[in-house]
C-alpha cells in the first residue's frame, strides 16, 4: 500500500536527474570492450611510425588482465551494479528499481571475486611502465633524430591518466598506508602519513580518472587508426638530430 | 507572501492502518527551511502532526526525512532548493511510529554488538596520542546519527538483510582507525556485520549531512581490511608470519 502511494507521488517531477543521468563510464567501457575486441582480433594496428597503440601488447594476456583490473574496479563496480543490476539504480525514493523480489548477494557469492581487485592491481602496475616506454620509443623511433610529435603527446597524456587511475585505487590507498593506525608507531611513519594523505587526495578524483583515462585510450587507439588511413594529423613539433 | 503546498504523509499504525497524505498551504519567508513549514503547520493548522526534532541546526539528527523522495534532514532543506510542491514522508527504511516519526532502536540493538573501544595492553587514560594518527578516524566523529545512511542504503531498505548498514561501518572505522585501540573488528563486519552485501553504490556517502565519505573512507577501507584476512592469500601467510613465535 506504502509502495502505491509513493509510486504515484506527483512532487517527482517526470524525469528526475538520476534518470537522465547516463552512465558515461559505463557506457564508454562497454564500447571500449567492443573496439579492443575489433582492435586485437580484426584491425589490428600494432605499431605504426613509432606510435605503439594501446590496445596492441605482445601477450594476448595483457589485455584481459587490464580489463579485469577495470571489472573490478570500485568505480566500475558501482556503475554495474547501479546501471546493470539496478541495486539501485538511484538513490532517490520512486526511480530506485530495486525490491526484495529481486535476489541479492552482494559480493558474498559470485562477484565476492571483486575481493581479489588488489592482484589485477599488481598487474596494472607492472605493466605502467610500458606505457612510459611507447613514449620514448615514439621520441626515437627515426635512428639518430628525436622527434617530437602530436601522437607523442597523446601517448604521455595516456599514460600520465592511466597512472592516475591506477594510483588513486582504493586498493593502492589500503596496502600504502590505509592498514596503518598508528602511522607514529612506525619507521618514517610522517612521510608514509604524508604520502597517504597525497594518496587520499587523489582517491578523490577516482572515478573521474578512471573515465577519462577510458577516453583517452579510445582516443590514442583513434588517432593512430586515422594516421593509418591517411589522415593528415601528424604534427611535428619539434625535430633535432642526437 | 509566497505560499509552497506540502503534502506529508500522515499514518498511525499502532492505531489504524489507514495510510494517506495531508496537503497544506504554507506561506514561506526567505531562509525557511522545510522544518519551518513543518513547524507553522502544527503551530497553524493541525497539531496532531506528529515530527521529531531538536536542535535546528543539522547538530542533533533527529528531523531525518524523505523530502521529494530524498533523504534530508528537514532542518537543513531550504524550501526554496526544493521548489514550490514539497512532499514530506517519513524514512522508509523503518517502522513509522506516527506520521514523520519512526522507530529507529533497531540501530541501538546493532550498536551493542559493535566491540567498544579497548585500549592495546599495558596503556590507560590519559592516552598520549598524535595528530598524525587521529585524523582519520576524526572524519567519522562527526557523524550525527540521522540515519539517512541507512535509508538510502538498498541492502536494509529494500533487502532487509543482516548487514549493519553504512552508520555502523562509521561507527566501526572510526575504532578500528583508532590508533590505541587493540581490536580488529573487521572479522566481524565480515561475518555477522553482513559488509559483503555492500555493493558501494554510495547512495549513503551522497545523503550524508555531515559530508562524511562514508564508502570511500569507512566501507571500502574495512572491506580491504577482510581482503586481507580473508581473500589475499599472499596477505594471509604475511600475517601468519609475522604472528608466529619463534
Amino acid at each position: 500500500m506504502v509502495e502505491t502511494i509513493k509510486n504515484s507521488d506527483p512532487s517527482l517531477t517526470l524525469f528526475p536527474p538520476e534518470f537522465k543521468e547516463f552512465n558515461w563510464r559505463l557506457w564508454a567501457f562497454i564500447f571500449v570492450i567492443i573496439l579492443a575486441g575489433g582492435a586485437l582480433f580484426l584491425y589490428p594496428v600494432g605499431i605504426y611510425k613509432g606510435y605503439v597503440d594501446p590496445f596492441y601488447s605482445p601477450t594476448v594476456l595483457v589485455i584481459p588482465v587490464v580489463a579485469l583490473f577495470r571489472i573490478s574496479c570500485y568505480a566500475y563496480r558501482k556503475d554495474y551494479y547501479r546501471h546493470v543490476f539496478r541495486h539501485p539504480l538511484a538513490c532517490i525514493d520512486g526511480i530506485r528499481f530495486d525490491d526484495n523480489r529481486k535476489g541479492y548477494s552482494g559480493e558474498k557469492t559470485f562477484f565476492g571475486l571483486n575481493n581479489y581487485h588488489r592482484y589485477f592491481l599488481y598487474a596494472g602496475i607492472a605493466l605502467l611502465p610500458f606505457f612510459y616506454y611507447d613514449f620514448y620509443v615514439s621520441l626515437t623511433y627515426i635512428p639518430g633524430e628525436f622527434v617530437l610529435r602530436l601522437g607523442s603527446l597523446l601517448i604521455i597524456i595516456n599514460a600520465i591518466f592511466l597512472t592516475l587511475w591506477t594510483l588513486s585505487c582504493h586498493a593502492f590507498r589500503h596496502l600504502t598506508g590505509g592498514h596503518i593506525d598508528c602511522f607514529s608507531c612506525k619507521a618514517a611513519g610522517n612521510g608514509r602519513k604524508k604520502f597517504f594523505n597525497g594518496q587520499s587526495a587523489l582517491n578523490r578524483y577516482h572515478e573521474q580518472f578512471a573515465f577519462i583515462s577510458l577516453i583517452i585510450v579510445i582516443g590514442v587507439d583513434l588517432y593512430i587508426r586515422g594516421l593509418m588511413a591517411g589522415l593528415p594529423l601528424d604534427f611535428t613539433f619539434l625535430k633535432f638530430a642526437i | 507572501m509566497k505560499e509552497v503546498t506540502i503534502r506529508i504523509r500522515r499514518s498511525e499504525p499502532s492505531v489504524s492502518s489507514d495510510v494517506h497524505y495531508d496537503e497544506f498551504k504554507v506561506p514561506v519567508g526567505e531562509g525557511m527551511v522545510v522544518l519551518d513549514a513543518v513547524h507553522y503547520i502544527q503551530q497553524n493548522m493541525d497539531q496532531t502532526l506528529a515530527v521529531r526534532w531538536n536542535c535546528k541546526a543539522a547538530r542533533c539528527g533527529s528531523c531525518s526525512a524523505e523530502i521529494n523522495g530524498r533523504p534530508k534532514l528537514m532542518c537543513k532543506t531550504r524550501i526554496d532548493s526544493v521548489g514550490d510542491k514539497i512532499t514530506i514522508n517519513p524514512i522508509k527504511a523503518y517502522p513509522v511510529v506516527k506520521d514523520l516519526v519512526t522507530d529507529v532502536s533497531h540501530n541501538y540493538e546493532i550498536a551493542k554488538k559493535i566491540p567498544p573501544f579497548t585500549p592495546k595492553e599495558g596503556l590507560s587514560a590519559p592516552f598520549k596520542m598524535f595528530q598524525i594518527d587521529v585524523t582519520r578516524s576524526k572524519e567519522f566523529r562527526t557523524c550525527i546519527e540521522c540515519f539517512l545512511c541507512q535509508d538510502v542504503c538498498h541492502v536494509i531498505r529494500e533487502h532487509h538483510s543482516n548487514y549493519f548498514g553504512p552508520k555502523h561501518m562509521v561507527k566501526v572505522a572510526a575504532l578500528d582507525m583508532h590508533p590505541i585501540d587493540a581490536i580488529d573488528r573487521s572479522e566481524l563486519l565480515h561475518g555477522e556485520g553482513g559488509v559483503g552485501y555492500c555493493d558501494i553504490t554510495k547512495c549513503c556517502q551522497n545523503v550524508c549531512p555531515e559530508d562524511i565519505r562514508i564508502t570511500d573512507n569507512a566501507i571500502i577501507p574495512e572491506k580491504e581490511r577482510i581482503v586481507d584476512h580473508a581473500y589475499d592469500p599472499i596477505g594471509i601467510l604475511i600475517k601468519k608470519v609475522k604472528n608466529r613465535r619463534w
